[in-house]
């Protein structure tokens, strides 16, 4: 067994290794001082997937374009590793997609999850607010919902990519503790809303879901 | 420059507050965004044909069901044709009871009931929703749930809120598939606490039918509407298919109310640059349309929105009082975290309570915020005292009623052990002492051990699968001794078999007597009239446990 | 005091301002079969008129006891609201001058007859992007040949076509 810090370093390294050079590259604030880049190149309209060891992760449409960080400054590549690398820390591929016909974090999930081989998708949006969903339940049901984006951390990230890989593996896992903090949203719920309204603004109606490749970068400028 | 005035304000709880400025190309705006329409209605040959500068040909759904639904044709010429600060007037004039008032405002379209509004005050939409609230008594919601969403917590915890006097309670979960367990929970705290209260639990729209009809609830109140069409459809659903699940519940014997608030469209990023109170209007005419007795409304989870922008706390007390202008049940928000500041949230309160609303919270948090999975109330049960020495400094009915220790943990310790037989009796994941003494003695979640979460999502999983249903749950208390709960149960489903309870504002004493709109209309008129404290009511109010009293001298330390 | 006859006027009256409206009612025959039912005084009609409440499976509300359920004489079916007493909560609402909560009551009855499962998925075929155009209007056939639901059965027909102009039907999102 290869430690998680391994895994994750050969993930990025290997994916970097692919994409060199290929793909417009965007620099985000450096904010934890660890990875500061994010690129995404498009590879055409996303498919359904066939392998059943894939989780989807759906990424909301302003989500590295307008949006570098969430709401709460971290950066949205961090928060986007730490997810994939949960994924492949279970042993499972992930994928993934930007979903431009919605901003809405439950659709987003839910589109993934049905283009998800396994049946199993995550949504996140540009403010950091995550679901993990199941191709089969109603697009606002979920497995699990993650609704209080300011209080999520890097670490939560990393435990939703992994259960979400359960969950694909048809385990049940213990979910991701829930965090609470009540005074959220008389802080941060206006915040929010204006930046829902710029990411509303990328909302392409009818637009297909598209396949991403990503980049991550390391250092300085 | 560093002034030590402005250096302490800064760490005042206020300023941990957001505000922003108003944007109104995008909707965040209280009220009054240039792009609101101006009223306007136009009939012909029976059909809205234009409403609110718009034809019928460019209605959107809602637009639509409104105009075909809602607004009552026989009226709405003449009620069009009013001066809005005339029927502004009416709402308050004590000498014009609440039936005159309805025979104009269901005539008015959404843009004409937001300019009414916006022709008055505060203290003039409080002295509005006094008269205009259905019922006559107001009342009171609760919520029950935990961060870990502990059944055995929630059961004592809802046998407590009974006790303290709220008419209904509600639970939600953290994890979906524990939802069944909570609702079970819920039921039998409630009725172990108080014969007759209402319970429900909030779940994606289909799994809380399905709750519902298998007898573990009561009614529904988390059926959302929007005022704009993208937003509805973001939601999952539209007018049509909330018109039909309204249908269903009442087919099943359940109440139901629909939900909305003002800032849930801006929110959600659709609304069309229109200010939140003109689409908050279109929420509770669709309402209306839909056939629904009530509406929770008040912001509601989206109160950090109206409350960051200018007179937004204004105009979510008016959306109360469009919701009772338009005679239906309204149960009034104040039930998510509003504000850091003491002050600020006990401001929002003010007009919900002085006024008086069929459940002034929806609800008032019965645990410790931390356990709130709503995310938290605008008061929760640490706040309990200071809500009760409102009451009695303001001669107010806030819905509660002064408890002791004693009677609290009996009924606490009670509730525990009749979910701990219940469990034992359908064979689920067993209940311990030890859990139940915890919970007996708990403030909140902090305070019970872990249970296995995995055996009880598998174990509530197979409940649904087993088709558990209320009737097992008072088989399983009257199996086991707990026949006065078991014959609670037994009443609240015998409710539905006779469906007084569908009908607006209606909640259920402890004698299981219906109080609704139709038996205890609202029929104030001024000074002498409408609710006032019964004289028991005002003993109960004001015998508060820390008040000092001629006899507490009388022992030796008191000498 | 209100007299059956007025009440009759007033039903009559009300039911004709809300001819033509699909989400509203037809006079339905089930209605006038409660004699002496005055909508205004006999409410709660589960504490004044007990008589006219009956279980789905005939029992009456006294039937239902504590010990009766232990004897294994009551079933779930006991628990379910008639078509009957639904109509009869419909004419409270009429007489409270509530319309619309009268036309959902009255919805309602229609529903009383199709089974929990079934509701649950016309449902959800009605939410957004869920149903063909056809679909619904097979839907509508179902609920008015199968389940004699008439008024529910225009609800989803002016659904189907609401969903084709606003596209919103299955594929256009």
């Amino acid at each position: 067994m290869m430690t998680s810090e391994a895994l994750v370093e050969e993930v990025v390294n290997e994916v970097l290794k692919r994409l060199q050079g290929k793909t417009q590259v965007s620099p985000t604030p450096a904010n934890a001082g660890k990875s500061v880049y994010i690129g995404f190149e498009e590879i055409g309209e996303a498919k359904a997937g066939i392998k059943q060891d894939e989780v989807v992760v759906g990424i909301s449409p302003a989500f590295g374009i307008k949006f570098k960080e969430n709401i709460v400054g971290i950066p949205l590549s961090e928060i986007l590793r730490e997810v994939l690398a949960g994924i492949a820390e279970e042993g499972l591929s992930p994928r993934l997609i930007r979903v431009k016909h919605t901003a809405d974090v439950a659709f987003i999930a839910h589109t993934a999850a049905k283009l998800s081989g396994s049946g199993v998708g995550i949504g996140i949006q540009s403010r950091g607010t995550t679901v993990i969903h199941q191709k089969d339940l109603q697009p606002l049901n979920n497995l699990e919902l993650f609704p209080q984006c300011p209080v999520l951390n890097l670490d939560t990230y990393r435990e939703i990519g992994k259960n979400a890989a359960r969950y694909a593996k048809g385990e049940s896992p213990t979910p991701v503790p829930v965090q609470n903090d009540q005074m959220a949203r008389p802080k941060f719920q206006a915040k929010a809303a204006v930046m829902h309204n710029f990411e509303t603004s990328y909302v392409t109606p009818g637009a297909k879901p598209v396949e991403l490749k990503v980049s991550f970068g390391r250092g300085g400028n | 420059m560093k002034s030590k005035r402005f250096q302490t304000l800064a760490e005042r709880p206020v300023n941990k507050d957001g505000f922003v400025a108003e944007w109104p190309e995008v909707g965040l705006i209280a009220i009054g965004s240039p792009n609101d329409p101006k009223p306007s209605i136009k009939i012909q040959n029976g059909k809205i044909v234009e409403m609110d500068g718009k034809l019928r040909e460019d209605f959107d759904m809602i637009e639509r069901f409104i105009a075909d639904y809602a607004i009552d044709i026989e009226a709405a010429e003449k009620a069009m044709a009013m001066d809005s600060v005339e029927i502004a007037r009416m709402l308050v004039d004590i000498n014009i009871p609440r039936e005159k008032v309805l025979e104009i405002s269901k005539g008015l379209t959404p843009a004409k009931i937001v300019d009414v509004i916006d022709k008055m005050n505060i203290l003039e939409i409080m002295m509005a929703m006094q008269k205009m609230r259905a019922r006559k008594r107001p009342g009171n919601q609760c919520h029950v749930t935990n961060v870990r969403d502990n059944p055995v917590l929630i059961a004592a915890d809802a046998a407590e809120g009974a006790l303290r006097g709220f008419d209904e309670e509600e639970t939600t979960v953290g994890i979906t598939r524990y939802a069944p367990f909570n609702a079970l929970a819920l039921l039998i705290g409630a009725q172990t606490g108080r014969g007759g209260v209402l319970t429900q639990c909030a779940l994606e729209e289909a799994f809380e039918l399905t709750i519902g009809m298998r007898g573990l609830t009561s009614y529904a109140e988390t059926i959302s509407v929007y005022g704009t069409e993208q937003v509805f459809v973001d939601g999952d659903d539209t007018p049509w298919s909330k018109a039909f699940l309204a249908s269903a519940y009442a087919s099943r014997g359940l109440k139901m109310r629909f939900t909305s608030g003002t800032g849930s469209e801006v929110q959600m990023g659709y609304a069309e640059g229109k200010s939140m109170l003109y689409l908050e209007a279109k929420c509770v005419l669709i309402t209306k349309a839909a056939g629904v007795q009530g509406l929770q409304n008040g912001s509601i989870s989206c109160i950090g929105v109206p409350g960051a922008v200018p007179s937004g706390i204004r105009v979510v007390a008016g959306e109360n009082l469009i919701t009772m202008m338009l005679d239906l049940e309204v149960a009034s928000g104040n039930d998510q975290t509003f504000s850091h500041s003491d002050i600020r949230r006990t401001a929002r309160l003010m007009p919900q309570l002085l006024a008086g609303t069929d459940l002034i919270f929806s609800g008032y948090s019965a645990v410790p915020n931390y356990d709130n999975m709503f995310a938290g109330s605008n008061f929760d049960i640490e706040d309990v005292d200071d809500y009760l020495a409102v009451q009695r400094d303001l001669m107010v009915d806030g819905g509660l009623r002064p408890v002791t220790e004693e009677e609290v943990v009996a009924v606490r310790n009670k509730a525990a052990k009749a979910l701990q037989a219940v469990f034992k009796k359908l064979g689920l994941p067993p209940i311990t002492d030890e859990e139940v003494e915890a919970a007996t003695l708990a403030n909140g979640s902090r305070d019970m051990p872990a249970r296995d979460v995995n055996e009880d999502l598998k174990a509530a999983t197979e409940m649904m699968q087993r088709r558990i249903t209320g009737l097992d749950v008072v088989r399983a208390l009257a199996e086991s001794g707990y026949t006065d709960v078991a014959q609670n149960v037994l009443n609240m489903l015998k409710q539905r078999i006779a469906g007084d309870y569908l009908h607006t504002s209606a909640v259920l004493d402890k004698a299981f007597k219906i109080d609704s709109a139709v038996n205890n209309p609202n029929d104030y008129k001024g000074p002498g009239t409408g609710y006032r404290l019964s004289p028991e009511r005002w003993q109960e109010i004001k015998d508060i446990p820390q008040a000092l009293k001629p006899e507490s001298f009388n022992t030796e330390e008191g000498a | 005091m209100m007299d059956e006859k007025m009440i009759e006027e007033i039903i009559r009256e009300v039911l004709k301002e809300m001819k033509g409206s699909g989400v509203a009612v037809k006079e339905n025959p089930v209605e006038k079969g409660a004699r002496n039912f005055n909508p205004k005084s006999d409410y709660p009609i589960g504490e004044k008129r007990k008589d006219l409440i009956k279980t789905s499976t005939g029992k009456s509300l006294d039937d239902i006891t504590l010990e009766q359920v232990m004897k294994g004489s009551i079933g779930a079916d006991d628990f379910r609201i008639t078509a009957e007493t639904l109509l009869l909560q419909a004419q409270v609402a009429e007489a409270a001058g509530r319309t619309q909560l009268a036309g959902n009551l009255r919805r309602a009855a229609e529903l009383t007859k199709v089974p929990d499962e079934r509701i649950l998925e016309i449902y959800t075929a009605l939410r957004p992007y869920r149903s063909s155009k056809q679909e619904l209007l097979d839907i509508a056939e179902e609920l008015d040949k199968k389940y004699n639901a008439s008024v529910c059965a225009a609800l989803v027909r002016e659904a189907a076509d609401v969903y084709e102009k606003r596209k919103r039907l299955k594929g256009m999102e």
